[in-house]
């Protein structure tokens, strides 16, 4: 997917980033095309906002019983909320004496206690522990892809952001949004065997570069990058074609180097 | 001004009233999204709960710009993470998360109300009003937009953009910026 290529191709991916239809990989893609072109930028808005839209259709009307236990349940965890975080905020004085809360937590104990025998009593112990494997492993699994879901969410926002900064550079743009750096190139050459692209940064301040990530762009010269910096720190970046692995110093003429002013 | 603005400026400053006024005038939008994704009524009971805790746990996400587009759109990534956890889906077929900012002027889409999109939706070609209204609502890719309605890549693509731009135009400067 190159964006010079196929330009009306691009413009329709737009409408499909629009409409909220794309997979992750090419989401990402499209969000750097749209970064780098105006057009494609103002043909987004307009095309997101019929999508929008949409949403007015969405409205159904919810029977009242459903209704009033949804509230009620969510009403009863908001104001339990609200009362606790005022009395957080007025900071009043615990409303128990302290020997209370060591006969609560003896209280507490000998209901885990029982319970825990309980369970012995039945012989789920094994049972139990594999489900703990199972859950723990889920979990895990779950907040990995939670993560990411999290992540690719934040690139695109800050890539499409109105108040973020756009530095043109060779063969894409580098995009900085608060304390965050990403590059969207949209067409790097593909480079030989052994060698990569390497993103470097220099402190504000100073002339000295530091090594930041390796990437590759896909087939077609197309890479969105976060860099792993603190942005409001960082004076200009810098990418060169180095051996695959990263170097510790730049040992090519850097394809561009870019004060962030 | 769009009602959800005033009412989540006074949700951040923790007015239960307030919050109490925006479940009332919204959830019946959150539920709909969360019954048509998610085809369940207890799953989009769960997903409405979620929002709106969400909303009243972090009422700052909201930067602004469209109440009713951006309680949308995190009530559809919502969805999604449902559609993925359930595995509803195959994680290829389900889309990418929709970005939250970057929404329309608030009182540009506030004009818009739900008949007026029905009547611009019904003026589109059936095919274009079809594959807009399962890729809005259907929680799939394109690709799988394609396998569904047995339409070339091609065609979807063409049929989305085409069918977006003449709802742009049918709901006219409510929804131009």
């Amino acid at each position: 997917m190159t964006f010079d290529g196929d330009r009306d191709r691009m413009m329709e991916s737009v409408a499909l980033y629009a409409l909220g239809v794309l997979p992750r990989e090419e989401a990402a893609l499209v969000a750097a095309f749209i970064a780098n072109d105006d057009a494609a930028r103002a043909e987004y808005l307009d095309l997101r906002a019929a999508a929008d839209a949409l949403a007015h259709i969405a409205e159904e009307p919810v029977d009242s019983g459903r209704s009033a236990r949804m509230k009620e349940r969510l009403m009863a965890r908001v104001r339990s909320d609200a009362a606790a975080g005022s009395v957080a905020r007025r900071r009043i004085a615990p409303a128990y004496p302290a020997w209370l809360w060591g006969t609560g937590l003896a209280a507490a104990a000998a209901i885990v206690f029982s319970v825990v025998t309980v369970i012995q009593d039945v012989n789920l112990r094994g049972d139990l522990a594999t489900t703990q494997r199972r859950t723990a492993a889920l979990q895990v699994q779950l907040a990995q892809n939670d993560r990411i879901a999290r992540q690719d969410r934040r690139t695109l926002t800050d890539l499409l952001a109105p108040d973020a900064k756009r530095y043109d550079v060779a063969a894409g743009t580098v995009v900085v949004r608060r304390d965050r750096i990403y590059f969207a190139f949209s067409k790097l050459p593909v480079l030989p065997k052994g060698r990569v692209y390497q993103a470097w940064v220099a402190p504000k301040g100073s002339k000295q570069v530091t090594p930041s990530v390796t990437f590759t762009p896909n087939p077609d010269g197309v890479a969105v990058v976060a860099l792993p910096v603190d942005a409001t720190r960082v004076g200009a970046v810098a990418v060169s074609v180095e051996p695959d692995g990263g170097s510790k110093a730049p040992t090519t003429t850097p394809t561009f180097v870019r004060p962030l002013t | 001004m769009d009602p959800g603005v005033r009412l989540m400026e006074r949700v951040l400053a923790r007015d239960v009233a307030a919050f109490e006024a925006l479940y009332d005038g919204y959830h019946r939008l959150v539920f709909g999204i969360g019954l048509r994704m998610l085809g369940d009524p207890t799953m989009a009971e769960d997903l409405t709960q979620n929002v709106f805790l969400k909303i009243w746990t972090a009422p700052d996400a909201f930067r602004g710009g469209s109440f009713v587009a951006w309680v949308s759109r995190v009530a559809r990534n919502r969805a999604l993470d449902a559609l993925r956890s359930k595995a509803a889906h195959p994680e290829s077929e389900i889309p990418a998360d929709l970005p939250l900012e970057g929404a329309l002027d608030d009182d540009v889409l506030a004009r818009v109300d739900a008949q007026r999109v029905r009547d611009a939706l019904a003026k589109l070609p059936p095919e274009q009003r079809g594959l807009i209204e399962l890729g809005f609502f259907g929680g799939v890719t394109h690709q799988e937009l394609a396998r569904r309605t047995d339409t070339p890549l091609g065609t979807v693509k063409t049929r989305i953009r085409s069918g977006l731009k003449r709802m742009r135009d049918a709901l006219g400067e409510r929804v131009s910026r």
